[in-house]
């Protein structure tokens, strides 16, 4: 059955996303899609959901289910999520009645959760895709976050049927990258002292990209290239001109000229997005055939 | 200049991997002639014979980024297709392309300065600047952003050493013997030199951007 929801609180950068808008990058559009994908696969498998939906921030979200029904799939970091006060499960999953309200507050971990709903948004797929990509303002709801007072209209539900799966334990230890197009631009003492020496999740990230606070001073005196531009993908470790390292996420400028000296597996890219500011890093390199051995021996 | 034959010679390719999940053709690390007219043809061979498994092709300046899914597809396969095909592309035919007219107000605050350092009245940089057909080298920098190239050496200049916060869509910029158009908002470090109508963007189109890699362009002064 359809439902209507009312956006009654939004954190920052609320945004409707999906699996991503591919296949757009010669047209100057990296494809966004979710920070978490593991995260949100496992909110969609909850909620019975294939479509889009709803990825959260840190502060969380409210809404109201203005009418009729819905089943609503939670996950991604650890948040605190109440249905009409009552405490649920994270992850888990909530069908909502009319006039029920779910609430998301901020919880232990992780930067980014997702709201699944068994019915799909009901909103313009642009280039084939509902994702909201926060560098082009396109896709989601008129492609800015979602804000008090939006209201959502979801279809009829027409995904698979909900799973009560749960969630895979997630791994820790090193985030794993393999040596990028320019990490021959770093000495070899730079090289070595990137993965001997931790790094910082700065307060600076966003969809597009992660900055990294360099406290042992790894990139301070490495002379840094401006290089003709070339195709950026995401978890690319890039460092910038004053030596900042920045890691570029799902809203990735598609293109860059500033070197990169790695780039993080899939695998751990999710993990990685998840990781607070404060929380120290290490760098691990691996070869790009264990990367996908690694991101093989994760899928379902 | 926009052409090119059996006899042209590219730049000696590498392929590198770009994370776990694509591969990145350079031609070169700084941009030439050369290296972005082999990066075209690379485009348009991939299109004509397509690596299996490559879910995503897109150029660059110097350039190509072929993505693939890392579940279904290894790298080194991938690799191996793609050398089979880097062999024959001296020998492919060059892409045609599109022709466009794309006509500027020279208005851009920064004209003036750019015609003065060029050693040029202004009606003489303007004369010189659409003196020949540029060719799209390339696109995906930002939505619709398109940078042609390349000028004659006489009409090189760096980038401005500041960068201005915003310019609004349909921007003419100068700098690095390119001229490129914005189709969004976006700062640069460009020489603001004109604006145009033209619009190289449209999300509700299919495609949403016009203008391809390899078209060539002519500016005319808008009437």
């Amino acid at each position: 059955m359809s439902a209507t929801i009312a956006i009654t609180r939004a954190g920052p950068l609320t945004t409707v996303q999906d699996a991503g808008r591919f296949g757009q990058l010669r047209h100057g559009i990296s494809a966004s899609g979710p920070m978490d994908g593991v995260a949100y696969r496992l909110a969609g498998a909850l909620a019975g959901a294939d479509h889009g939906g709803i990825e959260i921030t840190m502060a969380g979200i409210g809404l109201r289910l203005q009418s009729g029904q819905c089943r609503v799939g939670l996950a991604g970091g650890r948040f605190d999520a109440r249905h009409n006060g009552l405490m649920l499960e994270w992850p888990g999953a909530v069908s909502l009645a009319a006039g029920d309200e779910l609430t998301v507050m901020p919880g232990t971990a992780g930067n980014y959760g997702y709201l699944r709903f068994d019915g799909a948004p009901v909103l313009p797929t642009i280039m084939g895709s509902l994702a909201t990509s926060s560098r082009a303002r396109l896709g989601g709801l008129e492609g800015r976050p979602l804000q008090v007072g939006d209201v959502l209209e979801l279809a009829d539900a027409a995904g698979p049927a909900p799973q009560a799966v749960t969630a895979r334990q997630a791994e820790t230890g090193p985030i794993r990258f393999v040596w990028g197009l320019h990490a021959d631009l770093f000495a070899s003492p730079v090289r070595q002292r990137f993965v001997t020496t931790p790094f910082v999740i700065s307060r600076q990230l966003d969809r597009m990209g992660v900055r990294l606070t360099d406290a042992g001073g790894v990139f301070a005196d490495a002379t840094i290239l401006s290089l003709a531009s070339d195709a950026i993908v995401p978890g690319d470790i890039q460092i910038l001109g004053d030596g900042t390292p920045i890691v570029l996420m799902r809203d990735h400028q598609p293109t860059g000229g500033y070197p990169r000296i790695g780039t993080i597996i899939s695998a751990d890219l999710d993990r990685f997005a998840q990781l607070r500011p404060g929380t120290d890093i290490a760098f691990s390199s691996v070869s790009v055939v264990h990367a996908q051995q690694i991101l093989r021996s994760q899928s379902p | 200049m926009t052409g090119s034959s059996v006899t042209d010679t590219f730049p000696t390719p590498t392929i590198a991997p770009l994370g776990d999940a694509a591969l990145l053709v350079r031609f070169g690390t700084a941009l030439t002639d050369s290296a972005n007219r082999a990066a075209i043809a690379l485009v348009a061979l991939l299109q004509r014979a397509p690596v299996p498994g490559v879910v995503e092709v897109a150029p660059s300046l110097v350039s190509v980024l072929l993505r693939y899914d890392p579940l279904t597809a290894a790298a080194a396969d991938i690799a191996a297709e793609l050398r089979l095909r880097l062999y024959a592309l001296a020998a492919a035919a060059p892409p045609p392309g599109r022709e466009w007219t794309i006509p500027i107000r020279f208005d851009g605050p920064d004209f003036d300065s750019v015609a003065a350092a060029l050693k040029l009245r202004p009606a003489a940089f303007i004369a010189a600047h659409n003196g020949a057909p540029l060719r799209v080298l390339a696109t995906g920098f930002a939505p619709g952003f398109v940078y042609c190239g390349l000028h004659a050496e006489a009409l090189v200049l760096p980038r401005r050493t500041e960068v201005r916060p915003m310019v609004p869509a349909g921007t003419v910029l100068f700098a690095a013997g390119q001229t490129a158009i914005t189709a969004t908002e976006l700062p640069t470090g460009w020489h603001v030199i004109g604006s145009t109508e033209f619009n190289n963007f449209d999300p509700a189109a299919e495609p949403p951007t016009q203008l391809s890699p390899g078209d060539r362009v002519s500016f005319t002064v808008a009437p």
